[in-house]
């Protein structure tokens, strides 16, 4: 399988080639345009309750969709995501990887697809019941609104709430008030995640609330 | 043989005020001094330490919950080829002045530079030894070079026959900053010193250190409430030990990064991103003829005094040396110097204003910069405006 990430930046999206019998998993409506002989399955994403629970609660399908190339020549489908904003690749190993409902894109079949319980502290912070949990061998796309930032957590960090993108697992996320309780309402910060642990965490550059803020008042 | 490099860092669940004490205690100073090292940091505190001490030196710190770094030394001093001084590129910041100390000429030396704006003397144990190689960087920019690549470039050769350049902390201007994901959605990194402090715009903090506390102003008053911005600003000030803090600004776009040096520059109202605090930010009427017509709103944001600034646009951002006379759009503006007088205008007649869609431009007299964005707000807004969904009643 060859994949590319185009499109720059801002719009960045993927060109995937499937080779003869290969297949790829993506968020529903993630594909833009294919070739014709492409075939498509629906699949449950994670069983039917959890599916719906996880569609009204957390924000995210109820269904993904499988691409394959049951054909003898290789083909091509272009899969796009719904912000404006960067795309990255990650491998994943069977120790995982954590992301924020709705960043996930595709992955290679070989990649496990599961959600775990976020918290109703999480729900009421405006980020949803669950989290997604990839582990397993093989490749993930996933993005997000703006570029995609490194962070390398060495004890303890502060994320705003709506920046987290993905996490590794081992660490530990709190919400927290950004500062006292007079700052935390006029500061416009509000909740923050608190990170406690050692890894990698990425944050995207841009949040739609901070679009908003900016946008509204020129309206 | 081994360099220890306190790194400014806490181990976890460490209170910063007992990690000062105790760093005190081991040190035999007083707290102040204690602090001023822990100011510095990243510092180098010992030099040419074998195995076995560093370890004893390591573990001590660490039981006070600061975190140290070894740095492995050549037992030769064979670090000429590192007596690179590497010019940095940062825009208006000012070069600050690092100290690397003398590595093994291997491409994994670490490159431990230092820029803060307190005396040199702060810094404990800096013999001036001929391994000793000193290292210039710019202070806006990151550390990143490696000191090999460095002593390879053949203007940094000509520039490194003074390994001795004594340190002038005084010439450093500004925060450290790192600035990423340009230019579509330009992020901003900065290391903020123990106990300084910078200025952000309301809720465009996105991530820190656990050692940053939050204060929050009331700013601009009835101006910014008219414009309909946050009347709000953030002061983040790094609580005693150095911290670090991402922004994000709220519009897609570039970041640009000024040092002001008691210049004045004027920015459209919702530019402002953050500042040191030295900067004093503040809204300036415009009038109603130069404020009204000008798209954006009535006030401007005249930023003053000394320290960094950095401000955003929406689109890319073009810089213009004007020179005579210059025409910008009114919603493209950006920011401009305080050199340039300016009207509104329409381009051509009334008709044109109410039928090209031109409309309203800007026109700048004398000398100075403006920058531009390569989108304009309003036309966003009003082509978003369509979209925008209606409430049921």
């Amino acid at each position: 399988m060859k994949v590319e990430i185009n499109g720059g930046q801002a719009f960045a999206h993927l060109q995937v080639e499937l080779a003869p019998g290969e297949s790829i998993v993506t968020e529903s409506n993630a594909m833009s345009s294919m070739d014709a002989n492409i075939d498509l399955t629906a699949q449950l994403n994670g069983g039917l309750v959890r599916g719906l629970l996880r569609k009204y609660l957390g924000g995210e399908t109820l269904f993904i969709s499988r691409f394959s190339n049951n054909t003898q020549e290789p083909r091509s489908l272009y899969l796009v995501q719904p912000t404006p904003g960067d795309i990255r690749c990650v491998d994943i190993d069977e120790n995982g990887l954590f992301l924020q409902g709705g960043a996930f894109l595709a992955c290679t079949p070989e990649v496990k697809l599961g959600v775990k319980w976020a918290g109703i502290v999480s729900f009421l912070a405006g980020e949803g019941l669950f989290k997604l949990y990839a582990h397993g061998n093989g490749k993930l796309w996933y993005g997000a609104y703006g570029a995609l930032v490194d962070k390398e957590v060495d004890g303890e960090y502060i994320v705003d709430t709506s920046h987290l993108v993905a996490w590794q697992p081992g660490m530990e996320l709190k919400l927290q008030l950004a500062g006292g309780l007079f700052s935390s309402i006029f500061s416009g910060e509000g909740l923050v995640t608190r990170i406690e642990g050692n890894g990698k965490i990425t944050i995207q550059s841009r949040s739609l609330s901070g679009l908003g803020s900016w946008l509204n008042p020129k309206f | 043989m081994y360099n220890l490099i306190l790194t400014g860092k806490l181990e976890p669940g460490t209170n910063p005020r007992d990690a000062l004490a105790g760093l005190a205690k081991l040190l035999k100073v007083d707290d102040a001094k204690a602090r001023e090292i822990v100011r510095n940091a990243p510092v180098c505190i010992r030099r040419n330490t074998d195995a076995a001490m560093a370890e004893r030196v390591v573990a001590a710190m660490k039981a006070i919950g600061i975190r140290i770094q070894l740095e492995p030394v050549a037992a030769a001093p064979a670090a000429d080829g590192l007596a690179g001084t590497g010019v940095g590129t940062g825009v208006g910041t000012g070069v600050g002045t690092g100290e690397v100390a003398s590595t093994a000429g291997a491409a994994n030396a670490v490159s431990v530079a230092k820029t803060t704006n307190s005396a040199a003397s702060a810094k404990p144990a800096r013999p001036e030894q001929p391994s000793t190689s000193l290292k210039v960087i710019a202070g806006g920019k990151p550390a990143a070079a490696n000191p090999v690549d460095k002593a390879q470039t053949p203007d940094s050769q000509q520039t490194a026959q003074a390994p001795h350049t004594p340190a002038a902390p005084e010439s450093f201007k500004g925060f450290r900053y790192q600035l990423s994901g340009q230019p579509d959605y330009c992020f901003i990194s900065v290391e903020i010193p123990a106990g300084e402090t910078i200025k952000v715009e309301a809720s465009a903090m996105a991530s820190m250190t656990t050692n940053m506390l939050m204060k929050t102003r009331a700013k601009g008053g009835l101006s910014r409430f008219m414009s309909g911005e946050s009347v709000f600003i953030n002061e983040f000030t790094a609580d005693t030990v150095p911290g670090e803090i991402g922004i994000a600004p709220g519009s897609p776009g570039d970041v640009k990064h000024l040092y002001l040096d008691n210049e004045e520059v004027f920015l459209q109202n919702s530019a402002f991103v953050a500042s040191g605090m030295g900067v004093v930010a503040e809204s300036k009427w415009q009038g109603f003829t130069k404020g009204f017509f000008s798209g954006e709103s009535l006030f401007l944001i005249r930023c003053s005094g000394q320290g960094d600034l950095w401000f955003n646009t929406y689109g890319a951002m073009i810089e213009i040396d004007v020179a005579g006379d210059y025409v910008v759009d009114t919603g493209n503006i950006v920011g401009f110097t305080s050199g340039l007088d300016y009207d509104i205008q329409s381009v051509g007649g009334y008709k044109s204003l109410f039928f090209s869609g031109e409309g309203l431009v800007c026109r700048f007299r004398g000398h100075g910069k403006v920058w531009i964005q390569t989108r304009s707000v309003p036309a966003f807004a009003s082509w978003a405006n369509w979209y925008r969904p209606v409430k049921k009643k």
